[in-house]
């Protein structure tokens, strides 16, 4: 009788609590976020999420998007999980939020974008950049960054017109992200340049030996080297090629936004990777920057802090078009927003299915630090569509 | 030379360097097998760990031929405590047990490194010497490499001499063949036990410095990757036999780079899953190993 008793008082607790968080809708935007705060994808989230974090107080702050609607944020950590991030993404869900943030790597934002499709709650991936995401994701699904074809583009136009022809490409069939050279070699091929090989890796293999002699034995010798591999394989990769006496020149990509790149020594030196964004002078990027080390005491050492931020302005945007918190509203607002003012770039939805069109920048690694090659806009037709798998 | 076989000679070159780190690693596992019984599934730990004291050492300013040593050091000491806190309760437990607490410590390691360190892979500066290569005509043998080929030779000529010629290391060969005898003979189990873990951590250590001086970085989960590479080459091997863990640990690493290197770019990407095929096959046809253990099966402490 007495449990009979308790359950009933639950119930009813349960029942109160849910017509209060009802009540407020219209006041509060509940975001949940189901990201790798620990594991494989840290040093992309982690920062990610800070930055974030630095939107959300700066918007609270001022009483709000559009000064009356407070966000409230739950964190999940997925220990970069695919499984763990669809039990994460399935817990937000059934609390009720409105908005859900994903992982930045397209492989686990999979496993929560269908939930969130079935749920009608529009889900953002801060990072994930293969621009499969959006398309098989559902239209609920939104990226956040330059896609993998996109970025590839630039850097084939790029290296073309430094002049190489003759290119390697190492992926590894492993997630959709580090499958981006093959992007590059669609669009090299196109461009008049010839593919020597397309070798591939496990990742985390670490022991890149093999790979690096055949690629040092090939006759003629390549002069450009694209790969997407990033941590620890990338630092392996680099410094192993190298050591060969392999001297081309190596294009990488997003991944290796981290401090480790910048911290290889010789090995490092000259690469040019892709990324969102670069901190030029009197940027809004450098302004980014600042406010990140006075609020963490630390510099955001990477471009993965300022997209979290953007990723949240990009919401600001959407609930305010939207007028309401409604998610299927927000979720049509933001499939129309077009030229939001991010610190990274200008980011429009309007047109794509999903993954913004936003800026490349490409950046050399010299002396341990970053330096601006370009920031060009790829050639529309060249870019490939996306490759589903 | 022949440019085809200057190739062939430098990916066995490779092969015998990635064969050595295996081995160490296996060999690692097997020595406190062929005694306990138990499969130490926290011995990626002890690499982590020496992968973060040789990032801080790094930090310091100290230089490498002082801080890898230290790394290793620290490896033989935090490997003894492992037994002395976390195994020594559960000796003589059901091998389940065993393997769960080594787990669990696993476990609670990575979670440590997590919390109090960082869940960020954190950079290991290290001497840009690791990034040169010593040439022999087309030859060419990176540092790491000599290093790494090297430090394999001396630790299997010292445990060699150490396990033939010292009490302590005919003590533990006694152990492995029959513990109970051995104790009946005064060999006293607590001591084995923990120089089995000391070199264990020794071997995991060396293996670390290996590991780190060519990833260059660290982080809480590097060590899962090498345990199971050393699990496989311990199985390989023959579990428990100390030549058949050197023996499985080349032949993994031979299996591994000559299949990276000559197999046609489009069947690349199913060359992990061909590497354990071959295991298999090799376990079809000797199940007990490449060179069993003369043990197979008996009882252990």
């Amino acid at each position: 009788m007495l449990k009979m008793l308790k359950l009933a008082t639950c119930a009813v607790a349960l029942l109160v609590a849910g017509t209060i968080s009802s009540a407020n809708a219209g006041d509060t935007l509940t975001i949940g976020l189901a990201t790798g705060q620990t594991g494989g994808l840290a040093p992309y989230d982690g920062p990610a999420i800070e930055g974030f974090q630095i939107a959300v107080d700066e918007i609270n702050g001022a009483g709000g998007i559009g000064g009356n609607i407070m966000i409230k944020m739950i964190s999940k950590d997925t220990r970069s999980d695919a499984a763990q991030t669809s039990i994460a993404a399935q817990e937000l869900l059934e609390m009720g939020i409105d908005i859900l943030v994903t992982p930045s790597d397209a492989d686990p934002a999979f496993a929560a974008a269908a939930l969130a499709t079935d749920a009608k709650v529009p889900a953002f991936s801060p990072a994930a950049s293969s621009p499969t995401l959006p398309l098989m994701g559902g239209d609920f699904m939104f990226a956040n960054f330059p896609g993998d074809n996109v970025q590839a583009t630039v850097s084939a136009e790029w290296a073309y017109g430094e002049g190489f022809r003759n290119a390697y490409i190492l992926y590894s069939p492993d997630t959709q992200y580090t499958t981006l050279p093959l992007y590059f070699s669609d669009v090299w091929k196109v461009l008049g340049g010839t593919v020597a090989g397309e070798g591939t890796y496990v990742m985390g293999q670490q022991d890149f030996s093999a790979e690096v002699t055949k690629i040092k034995a090939l006759n003629p010798p390549v002069d450009v080297i694209m790969t997407a591999a990033y941590e620890p394989d990338f630092p392996a990769f680099i410094r192993q090629l190298r050591s060969a006496g392999v001297t081309a020149q190596v294009i990488g990509s997003d991944g290796i936004d981290s401090p480790t790149t910048f911290s290889l020594g010789d090995a490092g030196d000259g690469v040019v990777f892709s990324t969102a964004g670069h901190a030029l002078p009197g940027s809004a990027l450098e302004e980014f920057n600042n406010k990140f080390k006075a609020t963490y005491g630390r510099d955001a050492d990477t471009i993965f802090a300022a997209i979290g931020y953007d990723l949240m302005k990009v919401i600001e945007a959407g609930v305010l078009a939207a007028g309401s918190t409604d998610s299927v509203a927000i979720r049509d607002a933001v499939a129309n927003l077009e030229n939001v003012q991010g610190v990274t770039s200008v980011i429009t939805y309007k047109g794509t299915t999903g993954m913004p069109v936003r800026q490349v920048s490409l950046i050399r690694v010299k002396g341990g630090d970053r330096e601006l090659v370009a920031q060009p806009s790829p050639t529309a037709s060249l870019v490939p569509a996306p490759r589903m798998q | 030379m022949d440019s085809d076989l200057a190739v062939f000679i430098q990916q066995t070159v490779n092969a015998i360097s990635l064969g050595g780190t295996y081995a160490l690693l296996a060999l690692g596992l097997a020595i406190i097998f062929s005694i306990m019984g138990m499969i130490n599934f926290a011995h990626g730990e002890l690499m982590t760990i020496t992968g973060y004291t040789l990032m801080y050492c790094g930090l310091a300013g100290l230089p490498f031929y002082i801080s890898a040593p230290l790394a290793m050091m620290v490896a033989v000491v935090s490997a003894v405590l492992m037994e002395r806190i976390a195994f020594r309760p559960v000796r003589g437990g059901s091998p389940a047990s065993m393997l769960v607490t080594s787990f669990a410590v696993a476990i609670i390691l990575q979670t440590l490194f997590q919390n109090l360190i960082s869940p960020r892979s954190k950079a290991v500066p290290l001497p840009d010497v690791f990034a040169h290569s010593i040439h022999f005509g087309e030859l060419s043998i990176g540092i790491n490499q000599i290093l790494s080929i090297s430090l394999t030779v001396v630790i299997l000529v010292t445990l060699n001499w150490f396990l033939r010629k010292t009490i302590l290391g005919m003590a533990m060969r006694a152990a492995a063949e029959d513990f109970s005898v051995a104790r009946l003979m005064g060999v006293k189990a607590n001591a084995v036990i923990s120089g089995a873990f000391a070199i264990s951590g020794a071997l995991a250590g060396a293996a670390g410095v290996l590991w780190v001086a060519q990833r260059a970085s660290v982080d809480p989960h590097m060590g899962f990757v090498p345990v199971l590479k050393a699990f496989i080459a311990a199985i390989l091997g023959g579990l428990g036999s100390l030549t058949g863990a050197v023996a499985g640990g080349f032949a993994l690493g031979f299996i591994e780079i000559y299949l990276a290197a000559y197999l046609p770019d489009h069947i690349q990407p199913f060359k992990e899953a061909l590497a354990l095929g071959l295991v298999i096959l090799v376990l079809l046809f000797r199940p007990n190993g490449l060179i069993p253990a003369a043990t197979v099966g008996r009882e252990k402490v």
